[in-house]
């Protein structure tokens, strides 16, 4: 048996993100009824633009709130003008109207920046400390302390703030929610920004932790729609306990040579597992009209 | 692939060459005479343009080349059309496009093609109606077993075989770690390259084979250090090894292992992008001379591209092998007595002498047999802080697969 220790602290790390993104994807789809592909290409741009703004001499910090603030505009952009249109179609049209976004960001990104190697480099990176024979970096300690805070902070907003309350009574009924005088739109845009700010995080986190590339950015919101389907697109406890499940089984699969190349799998296993197991009535949420 | 620094770093060195070197000397390499008229001779090439990553370098600096030829006398007097179309990735597009420039445009040959899957896909297509490929650059394992396709590059598995050759001889390594994509045909055959020549040496060799999606490069190079080998060969594309290389950074492995690449990462975005950190420890194996070296050829094609290709085409190594598959093809067909058809012109190839070039080790001939590695031998560079310097001059890559070739 290998030492799996140094293998559940990486994965750790990418867990957080991945439980980060599926938070991102759960609150959204509680206030909206949209599951949005395109975390992952909001994110991209956000860590793109940080990348751009750094190489253009803008220091590193700033740099990632430009980052942020690119990403949670055009989260914002989409909540206000593309969402309030398709608000009153089935939740799959709403899906598929994020995938285009995605796929139009995608096309956009590389359109601009190409295949060129490049990096992105925070000073975290630079401290770290020791643990089980890693060296773990300041990045991945902020990506889970992040993680837990999230969780922590929008658990409270949902249920202590007047606009959790709103969004949960968007979530349960748009019209209802209307007629007894909440604004559905304001709340449906804050829902959009919110979702902006953190997957512009999430884009500079991993873009420092495993790649900066427009492509696996975009493609990082897979293992996220399997950790929010643990949580069934409900439960912020149970997609931050997804997405670290699935980041560590990933990491720890490396050493055992005859499962090490299809361990990428796991994020699927996992969501066709609780697709299966759990029952489909699970998944209802939003009631449209 | 495009890249903003290489770019001004490409123009910077084709000033510097233009500056250094009368205008003659482009039209040197491509012939001499008045402009070519008359019916064109059409050429093709399918490359994988959009997609993943922008492979049409090599068609880029064939196109200059053939435009310089063009204006210099052309193939004994005609002007050459070069027809490039791109495979977007995709087999069936790549189908295609073959089916277009073989049937309906009746192309005599194919130079400079470098695609993914292009080979698997055409080549049977290619020996059926008898059409011969000089590829610009081979990535997988079809590209190099096919009986009408010629690479002018060695090939991904020669290149790690080099880097691992390297390190062995100088470095006194004596166990590797091979850490390539797993796509079939591509990151395991590198490997196994490495393996066959190390079961020879008794040197222990041990893949980290993965798939190329994968978000997770700490684990990949956790995964490695605990097979404990001297040498660690990052047989990735440059924007793949990127991760890896940060990654080691942050465990601070570099004092750990040797770190060796092949020439997919010699790029001359990659010492900026990996960081200072680096200078020094990275040691990449290329296949076709560095791109600033000063040979006739190398000196040729950046004065060419200067001339005839657009400020925008890279100046990288597929651009090289471009450049160096259309000037065979071009040497090729100007020898042609008659009719200039698709099967005088395999004829041709099959029959060709080989040609010395200074961005190779070695004479190149495409070869009459059934499978064609022509180029079997490169140098070693190592990352500087800013770029790559030679670090050791031509040797062979003794891959044990290509004992049929040798005999």
């Amino acid at each position: 048996m290998p030492d799996l220790t140094p293998f559940l602290v990486t994965g750790l790390a990418l867990g957080s993100v991945y439980a980060l993104a599926g938070m991102g994807l759960v609150v959204l789809f509680r206030a909206t009824g949209e599951l949005n592909f395109a975390l992952g290409a909001i994110g991209a741009a956000s860590a793109m633009t940080a990348w751009q703004a750094h190489a253009w001499g803008t220091p590193i910090a700033l740099a990632a709130l430009c980052g942020v603030a690119a990403a949670t505009a055009i989260s914002a952009g989409y909540g206000a003008f593309v969402s309030a249109r398709v608000a009153r179609r089935s939740n799959v049209i709403k899906a598929v109207a994020t995938l285009g976004l995605a796929l139009a960001l995608l096309g956009l990104m590389y359109f601009i920046w190409g295949d060129t190697p490049r990096r992105l480099r925070l000073p975290l990176s630079a401290l770290n400390t020791e643990l089980f024979g890693v060296r773990v970096t300041g990045v991945r300690v902020v990506a889970l302390a992040l993680c837990v805070m999230t969780a922590i902070g929008i658990s409270l907003l949902l249920a202590r703030t007047r606009l959790g309350l709103q969004m949960r009574a968007l979530a349960d009924g748009r019209d209802l929610s209307a007629l007894i005088g909440i604004d559905v739109e304001r709340v449906t845009l804050i829902a959009w920004t919110a979702t902006g700010v953190l997957a512009g995080t999430i884009g500079i986190l991993l873009g420092s932790l495993v790649r900066l590339e427009p492509g696996v950015l975009t493609f990082m919101v897979v293992p996220s729609i399997a950790a929010a389907i643990l949580g069934q697109l409900r439960s912020l406890w149970l997609t931050l306990a997804g997405g670290l499940a699935i980041g560590v089984l990933e990491a720890i699969a490396t050493p055992f040579q005859d499962v090490a190349p299809y361990r990428s799998l796991v994020p699927f296993i996992v969501a066709i597992a609780v697709l299966v197991l759990l029952p489909a009535r699970t998944f209802q949420t939003t009631r449209g009209s | 692939m495009k890249h903003a620094l290489p770019l001004t770093l490409a123009a910077l060195a084709c000033g510097f060459s233009l500056a250094m070197t009368p205008p003659a000397a482009a039209n040197e390499a491509c012939g001499s005479g008045e402009p070519a008229t008359g019916e064109p001779i059409k050429i093709g090439a399918i490359v994988g343009q959009t997609g993943p990553a922008d492979f049409s370098s090599a068609s880029k600096s064939a196109a200059a080349f053939f435009d310089c030829v063009n204006a210099n006398g052309g193939i004994n007097g005609r002007p050459v059309e070069y027809l490039v179309e791109d495979d977007a990735w995709n087999p069936e597009t790549a189908a295609n496009a073959a089916a277009k420039l073989v049937n309906d445009e009746g192309v005599v040959a194919m130079a400079g093609s470098t695609s993914f899957i292009e080979c698997g896909t055409n080549a049977r297509f290619y020996a059926d109606n008898g059409i011969g490929v000089i590829a610009g650059v081979g990535v997988p394992r079809e590209c190099f077993f096919s009986s009408n396709i010629a690479p002018m590059n060695m090939g991904p598995r020669l290149s790690t075989l080099g880097a691992a050759i390297d390190a062995y001889e100088n470095q006194g390594a004596r166990s590797f770690v091979c850490m390539a994509p797993n796509i079939p045909n591509v990151g395991g055959w590198f490997c196994e390259g490495l393996a066959a020549w190390g079961a020879d040496k008794g040197v222990e060799t041990h893949n980290v084979l993965h798939d190329p999606a994968t978000l997770d490069p700490t684990s990949l190079v956790l995964q490695a250090m605990a097979m404990g080998a001297d040498a660690i060969i990052v047989a990735e594309p440059a924007p793949a090894a990127i991760p890896i290389f940060n990654a080691a950074e942050d465990q601070d492995l570099r004092e750990e292992a040797i770190w060796l690449g092949p020439t997919s990462i010699y790029d001359t975005a990659f010492p900026a992008a990996v960081g200072d950190y680096w200078a020094g420890a990275i040691k990449a194996h290329i296949e076709f001379n560095t791109l600033d070296s000063d040979g006739v050829d190398n000196t040729a094609w950046l004065s060419i591209m200067d001339e005839y290709g657009n400020a925008s085409d890279p100046r990288d190594s597929f651009s090289q092998g471009g450049y160096l598959a259309a000037k065979i093809i071009t040497g090729v067909l100007r020898g042609i007595d008659g009719d200039i058809t698709r099967q005088s012109v395999l004829e041709a190839l099959q029959t060709m002498e080989a040609v010395d070039s200074d961005l190779l080790c070695g004479a190149w001939s495409f070869g009459p047999g059934d499978r064609h590695n022509a180029n079997q031998a490169g140098r070693m560079v190592t990352m500087t802080a800013d770029g790559w310097e030679t670090s050791r001059d031509c040797f062979v890559s003794d891959d044990p697969e290509l004992a049929d070739i040798r005999s």
